[in-house]
């Protein structure tokens, strides 16, 4: 269900010490991520588990207007949570932006923000931006056009999840 | 992209635009690809179009020509022309503009 | 004017690095096509019929002669000679080769211009009534909520991937010239009774394949509120508009589909959060900061009339026509708003030449504070003339075919490039402009029809805004050959209108006659004093269609 990755978190790439599982398999107590129907269905049970939990919001596929799962169902279950993946189906869909912002900024999740699925360059530092703080990147992009990527504009005009003031706000700080 | 090849074309060509200025080029009998359509090789009949696309495919022309596709052509006379008043105007340049694109060239070379 | 500080130029700077990146990425062949081309279209570079085409964001319509002056210079070194003005206040150039376009974007960063964000589901060029600052009974100059509007949307990380592009409009008067309500979002400045400045909404509006009038979401967003009161609308459009079908996705079919009422309660939920954190809120000082940007320039103390003038409209009949057609009132006495007409008889709606756009430089440098605005309807405009200017400004005008005294009437016809340029167009719409302008050339025979808007599309995209014309033609192709469909009682004003279908599509022969019957019916049928979408709001459609099929 998941295609080939390598993980690059906080700028640097790591081993994953996440999986995903489908929604039959049972769990074990290695960290592991989950769908959103799994973790509506089985949340009693999840609660109980002693181990780290992680949830994959789907981006598309939602019924005939592809709407995509919504941020807002996360909300009972945050304090289960130890991360978020976000999808990214296309490069064209940006809903994940909204729902990583909403995550960070409305719902305080502290954890693990990851972005999974297919991306264009210019995006990850925009994702980075919305509080996303982990990249499952293709095996064929080297961490230096990552890194380079992320650096490409220095400035930024409105605020977001980062620490980024904007340039409306930072010229009269 | 609005007027293309219609179903039950008898004659079809080849067209694409160039990476570097998106000047229109169409393929040739010998694979290339010229500024000119009296240049462009003619296939008749569907398989035989077919066969010309599949030829316009190739990988390493990504590197010169953007979305290769096939049209229809007329037969007049001798010759050949674009069917439709897109790949007309393609084939000459802006009809509001005769000083510009193939149809500004051709002049100049006559 | 605003000016760019060391972020501006830094950002926009960073930018044009990037794409060059890109540019030469592409070129080598380390990214496909499919990769490149959304971050060719995030920088405004499409793939048209004969060429690449630019297009250059002008935001809300203001250049000043500088700016203006580095469009001819574009025009000459990079393209063949001219630039076309469009109807979102841009302006395209229609033959750049790709490998250029890097140092063309370096020329334009050091005038203090972009592409970005002129093309891709992203916020575009903010646009705005181009009599800003300059016409009477304005609340506030809409340029500087519109600047602040530019800072806050370029590069925004939420939002540059939207299920489909994005549109903003802003006018601070009442009479409605930016066409607020055939945008994404149209923004009214408006002044409460205790005096404080606020923003009426409209979400929803749009052209394309179908057409929606806004809706008024909102009575007043307080100054302060507006960033976060956009980001709500925005943020809710992303999480929830539709991205199965790219003919369904704009915010106007969210709208319709989801309902005034629960659009408005979605974005006042939303709004609600957003604005709590504060995060929004612009800086007193920064607003101060672009505000006095937009200040008046230094008017002289002036009468209300000007001898010189009325001399001048005395003895040349010419010029007298071209005053009243042509010039707007001006907020401050012996001042006029001087419009240039891009609509020559048999010219290129829009188009405009290196050795115009530095005429227009020239005049707007010596006569106009250094300002020129772009037009939705495609002309120009020098803001701040004096009367006693008028009749110098309009002999240079004239003397490079700029002074057509056309504003407002049959031949200042809103035509896209239609298929003589453009990848998407079915039919050409051009050449229909052109054969209109000869028809009805006779500048005598235009004023007695009086005020009367033609907009021709060459496709169901309406980037001619056939919609909203008094007279819309809309551009069909039939097995590779044109046709023209006929629309009557369109409006962009403030009663905007989207206009009726007449009946089945015209030829090319026919459509210019067909045009003549819809005029030759309104004369035969106007009262005193009615404007030709006066009388059609009167009457309805039924006589033009019996006249058009008879």
């Amino acid at each position: 269900m998941h295609k080939d990755y390598q993980l690059v978190k906080d700028g640097a790439l790591c081993q994953d010490e996440w999986h995903y599982s489908d929604d039959e398999t049972a769990l074990s107590d290695a960290p592991t991520i989950i769908s959103l129907t799994r973790l509506k269905a089985e949340a009693e049970v999840l609660r109980a588990r002693n181990a780290k939990l992680g949830v994959r919001l789907l981006a598309d596929g939602n019924g005939k207007t592809k709407l995509g799962e919504d941020v807002a169902e996360l909300a009972p279950y945050l304090d289960m949570l130890s991360l978020v993946s976000i999808d990214f189906p296309t490069y064209r869909n940006g809903r994940g932006f909204s729902a990583a912002r909403i995550l960070r900024e409305q719902f305080n999740f502290d954890g693990e923000l990851r972005a999974s699925g297919d991306v264009l360059h210019d995006q990850w530092a925009m994702m980075r931006r919305c509080g996303i703080t982990a990249f499952e990147l293709a095996p064929t992009v080297s961490l230096e056009v990552f890194t380079k990527a992320m650096d490409e504009l220095s400035e930024a005009y409105q605020p977001a999840s980062d620490d980024q003031r904007g340039a409306l706000w930072k010229r009269h700080a | 992209m609005a007027q293309h090849s219609s179903k039950g074309a008898r004659f079809q060509a080849v067209t694409a635009n160039r990476l570097s200025d998106g000047e229109v080029v169409y393929l040739t009998a010998d694979n290339q690809w010229a500024e000119t359509f009296p240049a462009a090789d003619i296939a008749d009949g569907a398989a035989a179009g077919e066969a010309l696309l599949a030829r316009a495919l190739p990988a390493d022309f990504e590197l010169h020509v953007l979305e290769p596709y096939l049209f229809e052509v007329l037969q007049d006379g001798a010759h050949f022309k674009p069917a439709s008043v897109r790949e007309i105007i393609r084939a000459a340049g802006p009809t509001v503009r005769l000083d510009l694109g193939k149809q500004a060239d051709a002049k100049q070379e006559s | 004017m605003y000016r760019y500080d060391e972020f501006d130029h830094q950002l926009v700077g960073e930018r044009v690095t990037q794409f060059r990146g890109q540019v030469e990425r592409r070129v080598s062949g380390e990214l496909s096509e499919d990769a490149f081309k959304p971050l060719r279209l995030m920088n405004g570079v499409y793939l048209q019929l004969h060429a690449y085409m630019l297009r250059v964001a002008i935001p809300y319509g203001t250049l000043s002669s500088k700016q203006l002056r580095m469009q001819a210079h574009i025009a000459r070194k990079y393209d063949r000679g001219y630039g076309h003005f469009t109807t979102r206040q841009n302006i395209q150039f229609n033959w750049p080769a790709l490998d250029k376009i890097p140092d063309l974007l370096e020329e334009l960063a050091t005038v203090e211009m972009h592409a970005i964000q002129t093309s891709g589901n992203c916020i575009r060029n903010v646009t705005a009534d181009q009599y800003a600052g300059a016409i009477d009974n304005e609340v506030e100059d809409p340029r500087i909520i519109s600047e602040i509007i530019r800072q806050w949307s370029t590069f925004h990380p939420e939002f540059t991937y939207l299920p489909r592009k994005f549109k903003i409009a802003v006018t601070g008067h009442d009479n409605d010239r930016a066409a607020i309500k055939l945008h994404d979002i149209g923004i009214v400045i408006k002044q409460n009774e205790l005096g404080d400045i606020g923003y009426e909404i409209h979400v929803g509006g749009g052209q394309g394949r179908t057409p929606f009038i806004a809706k008024k979401m909102a009575d007043f967003v307080p100054k302060a509120q507006l960033l976060a009161y956009l980001e709500a609308v925005m943020r809710v459009y992303n999480r929830l508009g539709r991205r199965d079908n790219s003919y369904k996705a704009r915010i106007k079919i969210m709208v319709h589909e989801t309902g005034e009422e629960e659009m408005r309660r979605l974005i006042e939920a939303e709004f609600a959060k957003i604005d709590a954190s504060q995060m929004l809120s612009v800086p007193q000082a920064e607003a101060d900061r672009i505000s006095a940007y937009f200040a008046n320039p230094a008017f002289a103390a002036l009468p209300a009339t000007s001898a010189a003038m009325e001399t001048a409209q005395k003895q040349d009949a010419d010029f007298a026509r071209w005053v009243r057609a042509n010039i707007v009132p001006h907020k401050q006495d012996g001042y006029a708003i001087v419009n240039i007409s891009l609509k020559p008889i048999g010219g290129v709606p829009g188009d405009a030449t290196d050795v115009q756009m530095e005429a227009v430089a020239d005049l707007a440098e010596r006569y106009s504070f250094d300002e020129i605005r772009v037009t939705h309807e495609q002309n120009l405009v020098l803001p701040h003339v004096r009367l006693d200017d008028l009749k110098t400004v309009y002999d240079e005008l004239q003397a490079h075919e700029l002074a057509t005294a056309n504003l407002g009437l049959i031949s200042d016809t809103i035509a896209c490039p239609g298929l003589d340029y453009c990848n998407l167009a079915n039919a050409r719409s051009i050449p229909l402009a052109q054969e209109i302008s000869e028809r009805f050339a006779d500048l005598d025979r235009q004023y007695d029809i009086g005020e009367l808007k033609i907009k021709i599309s060459g496709c169901i995209n309406a980037c001619g805004h056939h919609h909203v014309g008094h007279i819309g033609i809309l551009g069909v192709d039939k097995k590779g050959t044109e046709f023209y469909q006929i629309s009557l009682g369109g409006s962009a004003d403030e009663n905007a209108s989207i206009g009726t279908i007449t009946g089945r599509a015209f030829t090319e022969e026919t459509i210019v006659d067909a045009i003549e019957t819809v005029v030759t019916t309104y004369k035969d049928m106007r009262q005193d004093g009615e404007r030709f979408i006066d009388t059609y709001r009167r009457v309805g459609l039924d006589p033009f269609k019996e006249r058009l099929y008879a």
